[in-house]
């Protein structure tokens, strides 16, 4: 009785700080992109020339760049985070706790300061190159500074956003439907695919989403192991909203990250059932 | 399972866990590179470090600059703290408790700001403020870690909320309590772990944020904020240091959160 | 008997959307009796008993509690407690302080609320050292008797129970049933209980509803329904027992697989058109020696038996997909082999006949 009123009254505080610092925002953003170039309010007629300026300036380009690395390291995070994941879930018990706790705590150390610390050892002279150097007389020469480098930053920081869901995933796999895929004659190869996979999809979904659109959208991995030598999306917009106060620009190249991530992500949050990932009896 | 015939070879188990083990160093060499930085003595680093000093720390700690960031960091990350917490254990009983017509949805949008690029919010938040005619400082930093780290807590909250037999809250009802009562007699007092956790994350992620602080705090600046900076233009040897001291607080906060966790484990075993 | 009812129902209705959880039904309790309301999941019967304890409010309808209407009353305004099927104790508080939580709500002094809970703890014959007890180290049948505790603390004017049982195993359930209808006895309490075992409720109720589909199939004491049962689905409700179609038409009365004796049909009171549904139960039914005779015999080939403890049970295929089971004690039991024919038989009196509305 009267639940529907509660749940109402409770979902008050969260909703209006959403509405006002989520999509507020984002309707703004996306009344700056219609608007000419250049311009610092909304009191002219929309003409949509950011977005034409984004097609000749080939922005577009490096919206391509930044979810063709994005991909990449949301695959490559896959396949190293599935093996942790299933054996976290099913394996280990202690290593579990210890590989859980070490992994949150490093989400509390600021990115900037931990890819700042990839720098140093992965530079011309750091901790890699150096001791490289001294103990061998020969060395790796810098690491950083290349896309490569900027795909290496994303998985190493988007690493958490995947193993944790995976894990979920991995541990909503009934040990029972399992042995009876090994007692009814199957391999490995076979109950991975034919059970483990499909019955962890929610979370390596969830994963795989979480990781692709944060890497797509990310810029600390770019200006700091990139060295520039990639320009991202995300260093595009920022461009555009700060040197060269174009807000329309920066708008509209926003709008459109935001439609390809968002698409994405209303999509796949759509077939989810948060009741049963989360555990609601 | 150990013996197990289905599961993983002994071969596999012990090559999983030299993986995790390989995996754990990974994650933690950036910080050991940052740590040997901070204790190095020359103006300019280069590897192997020849001559170590903690000359730097001592020049941080008596820093203004640095006592500033930390006020700031910390104003920040306790008022973020105190309303994510609030904010959270409404939005978590909206989320898993309560059965009501939009819950489905509110869950789907509660998820949206997780699932959404910092710094692109960031940017966003820094037009929506100037069109409010806002000016960006500490205070608009807190709105916008509001905005992503309110449904971290929500989330949190809502796995102890989805734990509990709803039939308590009932029970109460029927033995009289009203419904605050039934608020402060049985539903704080089962959501209190979640609360301390979600509490815990909201300081922490909030002190150490980037990407929201980058651009939402106009003049003001957060340690991450200026860390930032220093990094890409103006480097100075105090990066390393400050960095590891920011680090340092926050795991010591972790260090007094596993702990307190652990006497109450004990005390409930011991009890039992 | 025609004091005023404790509870009254009437009319009490339920919808959630389309679907009808309770079609305008009436019940009364009396003061003090052991009322219990069985039926399958889905009868409505959880329904039901939250509208009671006022943790929904009905659609239409009116409960009555001694003639004073309450539907409108939230649970936390009824002077009715609900023992759950959860139990809902609070995991964040000791035995002691659960029993004591509807006194403290009242604002009665924690010294007194634990002297009352040392007392109560005594009635269900718990360790008073259980008071400061934490509710996890408390095994399932310690829990039950809390959670009962509790309610018994509120002192209401009638206790609600909503298959607190359901989850205990069975020797464990047999033995809470005593203790309950015990506990009754000795509190002189009203007891409306809710479960979808029969045998459960046959063992402590003084009277007993049986619900269908939101609507009460029959009302009675346990005897009443054990010996009378009104319909063909309260028959099988009960468990195992036979049931044969009988129906006049106009070229006479059709028994299906069942031969009766001279004159028996006639007893029967059938008319042209109507159903009857005869109820034997495996245990009326006799294994006839080939000279021996009965009222009403079948004839079958054996099928299987399953032993029940001191009793077994036997199949009998009686062609055209007619079945019997037949009860007998493991003693009486003589060798019998697979195929092998038999005659069965009982007589009219032990038969009941359900008229089906």
């Amino acid at each position: 009785m009267g639940e529907g009123r509660f749940g109402v009254l409770a979902a008050a505080p969260l909703a209006l700080v959403l509405a006002l610092g989520f999509a507020a925002p984002l309707a703004i953003v996306m009344a700056f992109s219609a608007m000419p170039e250049r311009v610092f309010d909304l009191g002219h007629r929309p003409d949509f020339s950011a977005y034409a300026a984004m097609i000749e300036q080939g922005y577009w380009r490096s919206l391509l760049r930044s979810l063709g690395m994005a991909l990449i390291a949301t695959v490559i995070l896959m396949l190293l985070c599935w093996p942790l994941a299933f054996a976290m879930a099913k394996l280990w018990k202690t290593f579990t706790l210890v590989i859980t706790i070490a992994v949150v705590l490093s989400l509390f150390v600021s990115e900037n300061i931990r890819l700042f610390g990839w720098v140093l050892v992965l530079m011309k002279g750091g901790l890699l190159d150096g001791y490289l150097q001294h103990w061998f007389g020969w060395g790796t020469g810098g690491l950083v500074y290349n896309p490569g480098a900027i795909v290496f930053g994303l998985i190493y920081v988007y690493f958490p956003f995947m193993l944790f869901p995976m894990a979920q995933g991995a541990a909503m796999i009934p040990e029972d439907a399992r042995q009876a895929a090994f007692d009814l004659g199957a391999s490995r190869w076979t109950v991975l695919r034919e059970i483990d996979l499909p019955l962890a999809a929610p979370g390596i979904m969830v994963g795989s989403l979480l990781c692709f659109v944060l890497s797509a959208g990310a810029i600390a991995e770019g200006k700091l192991l990139g060295g520039r030598s990639v320009i991202t999306i995300g260093d595009d917009v920022e461009a555009a909203f700060t040197y060269a106060q174009n807000w329309p620009l920066g708008s509209a190249l926003a709008v459109s990250l935001i439609a390809v991530l968002g698409g994405l992500v209303v999509i796949a949050l759509g077939r989810i059932d948060l009741d049963r990932i989360m555990g609601r009896r | 399972m150990v013996g197990s015939l289905t599961g993983p070879t002994r071969g596999a188990r012990m090559a999983l866990g030299l993986y995790g083990a390989l995996i754990l160093i990974i994650l933690y060499l950036p910080l050991v590179a940052v740590g040997f930085a901070s204790v190095s003595r020359g103006r300019y680093l280069s590897f192997p470090i020849r001559r170590y000093s903690f000359d730097w720390y001592g020049q941080a700690l008596a820093s203004d600059t640095v006592r500033e960031l930390v006020i700031t960091s910390f104003k920040v990350a306790v008022l973020v703290t105190v309303l994510s917490v609030v904010i959270g254990f409404f939005g978590a009983l909206a989320f898993a408790r309560y059965d009501w017509k939009g819950r489905h949805l509110f869950q789907k949008l509660a998820l949206l700001p997780i699932f959404f690029p910092q710094a692109v919010l960031g940017l966003a938040l820094l037009m929506w403020f100037n069109a409010l005619g806002v000016t960006p400082s500490w205070k608009t930093g807190v709105v916008a870690h509001l905005v992503w780290i309110s449904p971290v807590t929500t989330l949190i909250i809502a796995i102890r909320a989805y734990s509990y037999d709803p039939a308590l809250e009932e029970a109460a009802r029927d033995m009289g309590c009203s419904t605050l009562q039934t608020l402060r007699e049985v539903t704080i007092p089962l959501l209190a772990p979640g609360m301390v956790t979600a509490g815990l994350f909201a300081f922490l992620l909030s002190w150490g944020n980037f990407p929201l602080s980058l651009f939402t705090l106009g003049v003001d600046a957060t340690l991450p904020k200026w860390l930032y900076a220093r990094m890409v233009s103006g480097y100075t040897p105090l990066v390393p240091t400050v960095g590891m001291l920011s680090v340092a607080f926050s795991a010591a906060l972790v260090v007094l959160g596993l702990v307190i966790v652990w006497v109450r484990a004990r005390r409930r075993a011991g009890a039992g | 008997m025609q004091a005023q009812p404790i509870l009254e129902i009437a009319g009490l209705t339920k919808t959630f959307g389309d679907f009808t959880a309770l079609h305008a039904i009436d019940l009364k309790a009396r003061e003090g009796e052991f009322l219990t309301i069985v039926g399958p999941s889905g009868s409505g019967k959880t329904t039901l008993i939250r509208l009671l304890a006022g943790l929904e409010s009905p659609t239409d309808g009116a409960i009555y509690l001694r003639g004073q209407r309450i539907e409108k009353l939230p649970a936390n305004k009824r002077p009715t407690c609900m023992v759950f099927q959860s139990l809902a104790l609070f995991p964040h508080r000791s035995v002691g302080e659960n029993i004591g939580f509807p006194l403290k709500i009242r604002g009665v002094s924690l010294t007194d609320r634990r002297e009352r809970a040392l007392e109560l703890l005594d009635l269900l014959q718990l360790p008073r050292s259980y008071v400061d007890k934490r509710i996890q180290d408390c095994s399932g049948g310690e829990r039950q008797r809390v959670a009962l505790a509790r309610a018994l603390a509120f002192d209401p004017e009638i206790l609600f129970f909503d298959e607190p049982l359901s989850a205990l195993d069975y020797r464990l359930r047999k033995t809470l049933e005593k203790e309950l209808k015990d506990l009754h006895a000795r509190t002189g309490k009203t007891f409306v209980y809710i479960t979808h075992s029969l045998e459960e409720a046959m063992v402590m109720s003084d009277r007993i509803a049986i619900m269908r589909a939101g609507r009460f199939e029959q009302i009675g004491t346990p005897d009443d329904i054990y010996a009378r049962p009104i319909s063909r689905f309260v028959a099988e409700f009960m468990g195992e027992v036979n049931l044969f179609d009988l129906a006049l038409t106009p070229e006479g009365m059709q028994t299906g697989p069942l031969m009766m004796a001279p004159g028996i049909t006639s007893r029967i009171n059938l008319r042209t058109g109507s159903r009857i549904t005869m109820m034997i139960r495996p245990e009326s039914i006799t294994l006839l020696d080939p000279d021996e005779d009965a009222e009403i015999t079948v004839t079958g080939r054996f099928i299987d038996e399953y032993v029940l403890g001191s009793r077994v049970q036997r199949r009998f295929n009686l062609g055209d997909g007619h079945f019997v089971t037949v009860e007998t004690l493991r003693e009486a039991r003589s060798a019998l082999s697979v195929g092998a024919p038999m005659r069965l038989g009982w007589s009219l009196a032990q038969a009941h006949l359900i008229e089906e509305r």
